[in-house]
């Protein structure tokens, strides 16, 4: 028995635990506990993170003569520790507290263990895929658990659910049909052996490929154009359900696209693709829709008036940032793209897990009725500032150390619109982020919220790590990088140079030790400067007055509505929805195809049996 | 083990020169506004007065920890952006960062008293920040078009190595010789990020009553003083390493300096103040187009 089948036994065990024990009231405990087991598990492997050979499972299956293998690689180790800690982060959140006011709530605290549980051993099960079957197999799997926990919600959420799974089917069918090309081009699943004979298809082949495949693993990633089920369908789910899904789940579209794409089929050949009467070739084209991927869904987030979806539209924009990376294959571009799968994952499940501590205390995630929190939950606060400030990738947090390799890697290639796209998508966030956290933590305090109190502890600390290591690799970023540089060889692409503190270059360093600790000693200078002077009297929250007159708490004055009106008095106009205007007409069109269709058989066919009868007996009677 | 000694005492002086260099550049910008309004203007140490009259005065109202905490952030996070812009005789770790890292840093002040200002619960201040963030995503996309510009145009985003290419040159090998249409446009940028008329939307005082400075009052009001000064500073310093060359030595580099803050000066007191609108528009265009076309002949 390998330290794969441990940890695959593990997750099953996890499953299987959660799944029998779902109605039982400590089966949260039980969960996050096993959860950690797969975690230390996870560690015992850790070779990988540092250049470790593959290490291949004990278990394989021969189905109609075709083997199935399954084995772990630095990559699929990669993603694996930021599935796990994510899983297991939201699980210790959902334990506790928590679960108690979800069961009071109607909610079911089991089966959202249950269900984190199942997608944890499905993700391990494709991340460990040894060929194109058992990834396929891996793929499926991973597609139907992660609609478990988008529809336990009920509500709206089985409506988001139901559009996700109908893209994510039309995704597999083009995965399967990928697949089925690439078997009828070498005759065989195996990695080895698509990896040896890439370099003999056509051209032809190659374009229908990568198509298929980036089309049907896009589709989980939230590529454009078939994003439009993502966010509702992450943001509905019960909260630390969103965090793990919002931190991880689209990400495994990358893993798959990354093997398929990167690792067998190879960069170079879609590179060498020209696109007639343009300037592009296939990558450059896909870089485009990486950068579409950053810039609409951003300021789609803008837009949103619930902290969850905007939260959900963010991880749709920030997975072009990876993709985007990868394409630009160059060391610095590829390992920020992977990087940023860490560092995303770990912003995202503490924002996700900070708004759902809100919505626990105040029952609602809208942005317009919130305001002032950050009293009465600093914690939390604190918890949503690292987050949001490793969102938008400012320093000194950990998003924008991924995010300066990419920009480095645009500026090294010489690529500056796709530069200052990915800027524009970085600002969006900004601002974005800024309306977040002002409409929920600052501004005026509701009347209704005055009494509440900070979240207990077992939400809290699940919080507290996660922002910890926000911070710690946005510091540290070759704690990270190691594991990054180690993916990077497993992909077979070239290996980036990196020191503890960032990357070390002739045209260009980063060194976020410096940067960091002169960040904080310029912080202390402004302390300093701050309490030198006069000291300050501090005045009670709901003691305001505006223009002249006091208010009183009841008055409603927070500014929090249309936040960014003067944007987009001018922007306003570009949202024309036409994403939605697309999907909606080919609804429309399939929906007038079957209709029409079944009319035809509904008031034709007691006629068109006489007419064939008729027919029928002419002939036999004249003939 | 020296050398990391000597960088920590660059770091310490760094902020020090650009905090009394960013006094005078106060000074400058209200004589200046004086000049141009037949006034005398304020005395030479006008702008350091104010500062210690403002930290001592008697009434300091603060409105919670992050009210305090986003005038630490914003004073803080220039007087750490200070130690990646080399001056003459000092780089600080400005190898160590780089053009990217710098532009970024200079978004933490700007976050901490976005921050600072919402704790205070005024609308008018979230009004300003509102504002001031969409000035933001105005001018920094023909700044950040610029700087792709001038690192492709270098081959590195290191800060040193950018000035010691210029200075090795000579004035031909300058950025605005160079990439004069480039330098067009991030002389625009700057003149934006400033704040100043007629980019003002977010101070406004007839509209929105100064907007992030309205709960502001004594060592508040101080800190972002502090704040200007290092801005004023910060834009030019960058403006300079990027299109003129650096500082050869301490007198021209100041010249350059005072030089190239003094045109969005004087521009900034002749011209009223624009729409939150108008502004994307005006600055989504000519700069953007400028910049666009300046990347395309570095290129080339």
């Amino acid at each position: 028995m390998t330290t794969l089948d441990t940890l695959l036994l593990f997750s099953l065990l996890t499953v299987l635990v959660s799944g029998l024990g779902v109605r039982l009231k400590m089966i949260g405990w039980v969960s996050a506990i096993m959860f950690a087991a797969q975690f230390v598990a996870l560690l015992f492997m850790g070779g990988l993170g540092y250049g470790g050979s593959a290490i291949e499972s004990s278990v394989s299956l021969t189905i109609l003569n075709q083997p199935l293998s399954w084995r772990f690689d630095s990559l699929s180790w990669f993603f694996a520790l930021i599935t796990i800690g994510s899983a297991l982060a939201s699980s210790i959140f959902a334990a506790g507290i928590w679960a108690k006011k979800f069961h009071k709530h109607d909610g079911k605290p089991g089966l959202l263990q249950f269900a984190i549980a199942l997608n944890v051993f499905t993700m391990l099960l494709l991340l460990a895929s040894g060929d194109l079957l058992s990834l396929f197999v891996g793929w499926e799997l991973v597609s139907w658990a992660s609609l478990l926990l988008m529809v336990m919600a009920g509500g709206s959420s089985s409506q988001w659910g139901l559009r996700y799974i109908v893209y994510a089917t039309a995704g597999a069918m083009a995965v399967l049909a990928g697949i089925g090309l690439i078997y009828h081009l070498t005759g065989s699943f195996s990695y080895a052996d698509l990896a040896n004979t890439a370099a003999t298809f056509s051209s032809t082949n190659i374009v229908i490929l990568s198509l298929l495949f980036i089309a049907g693993f896009g589709v989980k990633m939230g590529l454009l154009p078939f994003h439009l089920w993502q966010a509702g369908a992450y943001a509905e789910a019960p909260g630390p359900g969103s965090a793990f899904l919002g931190a991880i789940s689209s990400r495994m579209g990358l893993y798959a696209m990354l093997v398929v794409v990167i690792q067998l089929i190879g960069l170079a050949r879609l590179i060498a693709i020209e696109i007639p009467f343009s300037f592009l070739s296939l990558r450059d084209m896909l870089m485009w829709v990486a950068a579409f991927t950053i810039i609409f869904p951003t300021f789609t987030a803008l837009r949103q008036n619930d902290a969850r979806h905007l939260l959900a539209w963010h991880g749709i924009g920030q997975g072009g940032y990876m993709m985007m990376g990868i394409l630009v294959l160059n060391p610095l571009g590829s390992a920020g793209g992977l990087l940023h799968v860490f560092n995303y994952a770990s912003n995202q499940a503490a924002l996700f897990l900070a708004i759902s501590a809100v919505v626990y205390r105040t029952h609602t995630a809208d942005l317009n009725r919130l305001g002032g929190l950050v009293t009465r939950m600093p914690l939390t606060f604190v918890v949503l500032l690292v987050g949001i400030i490793g969102l938008a990738g400012i320093p000194p947090m950990n998003g924008f150390v991924s995010k300066w390799l990419i920009y480095r890697s645009l500026i090294v290639e010489g690529m500056p619109l796709l530069f200052v796209a990915t800027v524009i998508g970085t600002l969006g966030t900004i601002l974005s982020v800024y309306k977040l956290i002002h409409n929920t933590f600052l501004g005026q305090l509701r009347l209704e919220h005055e009494h509440i109190r900070e979240v207990p502890w077992s939400m809290l600390a699940p919080m507290l790590v996660l922002a910890s290591v926000v911070f710690m690799t946005g510091f540290m970023p070759g704690l990270v990088l190691d594991w990054v540089v180690s993916a990077q060889a497993a992909l077979g692409i070239p290996q980036l140079a990196h020191t503890l503190g960032g990357v070390e270059s002739a045209t260009g360093n980063l060194d976020m030790i410096w940067i960091t600790l002169v960040l904080f000693g310029g912080f202390g200078v402004g302390a300093l400067l701050f309490y030198s002077g006069n000291k300050a009297k501090r005045v009670h929250q709901l003691d305001n007055y505006a223009g002249g007159h006091f208010l009183t708490a009841d008055d409603r004055y927070h500014y929090s509505n249309n936040f960014y009106a003067g944007l987009m008095h001018h922007i306003g106009s570009w949202y024309r929805g036409t994403f939605k205007w697309l999907e909606s007409s080919i609804i429309s069109i399939v929906s007038l195809l079957s209709g029409s269709t079944q009319r035809l058989f509904h008031s034709f066919h007691p006629a068109l049996f006489l007419l064939i009868a008729a027919t029928l007996s002419l002939y036999f009677f004249v003939g | 083990m020296n050398e990391i000694l000597l960088t920590i005492i660059e770091v310490i002086m760094m902020p020090i020169v650009a905090f009394i260099v960013g006094l005078f550049m106060v000074l400058m910008m209200r004589k200046l506004a004086a000049r141009l309004q037949r006034r005398i203007g304020p005395p030479l140490f006008q702008p350091l007065y104010d500062i210690i009259k403002l930290y001592g005065k008697q009434t300091q109202i603060s409105h919670g920890l992050i009210h305090d905490i986003g005038i630490i952030m914003a004073v803080g996070g220039y007087v750490a952006a200070e130690a990646l812009l080399p001056v003459p005789g000092m780089d600080g770790i400005a190898a160590k960062g780089g053009l990217v890292t710098l532009a970024y840093l200079t978004m933490v002040p700007s976050l901490g008293l976005a921050l600072g200002v919402g704790q205070c619960a005024n609308p008018n201040g979230s009004i300003g920040i509102s504002r001031a963030l969409t000035s933001m995503l105005a001018y920094d996309i023909p700044f950040i078009i610029v700087v792709f510009g001038v690192a492709y145009h270098f081959s590195s985003t290191n800060l040193v190595s950018i000035i010691a290419t210029q200075q090795a040159g000579g004035i031909s090998t300058w950025g605005i010789s160079e990439m004069p249409v480039l330098a067009l446009a991030g002389l625009f940028a700057l003149h934006a990020s400033l704040g100043k008329q007629p980019f003002e939307i977010y101070i406004a005082p007839a509209e929105i009553a100064t907007g992030p400075m309205v709960e502001m009052g004594g060592k508040f009001l101080g800190g972002l003083f502090v704040m200007q000064s290092f801005q004023l500073y910060t834009a030019s310093v960058l403006y300079v390493s990027l299109f003129l060359g650096g500082g050869e030595n301490w007198i021209t580099f100041l010249l350059k300096c005072f030089a190239v803050l003094a045109i969005p000066i004087i521009i900034a007191y002749l011209f009223p103040r624009y729409r939150t609108d108008d502004l994307v528009r005006l600055v989504w265009k000519w700069p953007v187009m400028l910049a666009l076309i300046g990347v395309a002949f570095v290129m080339n």
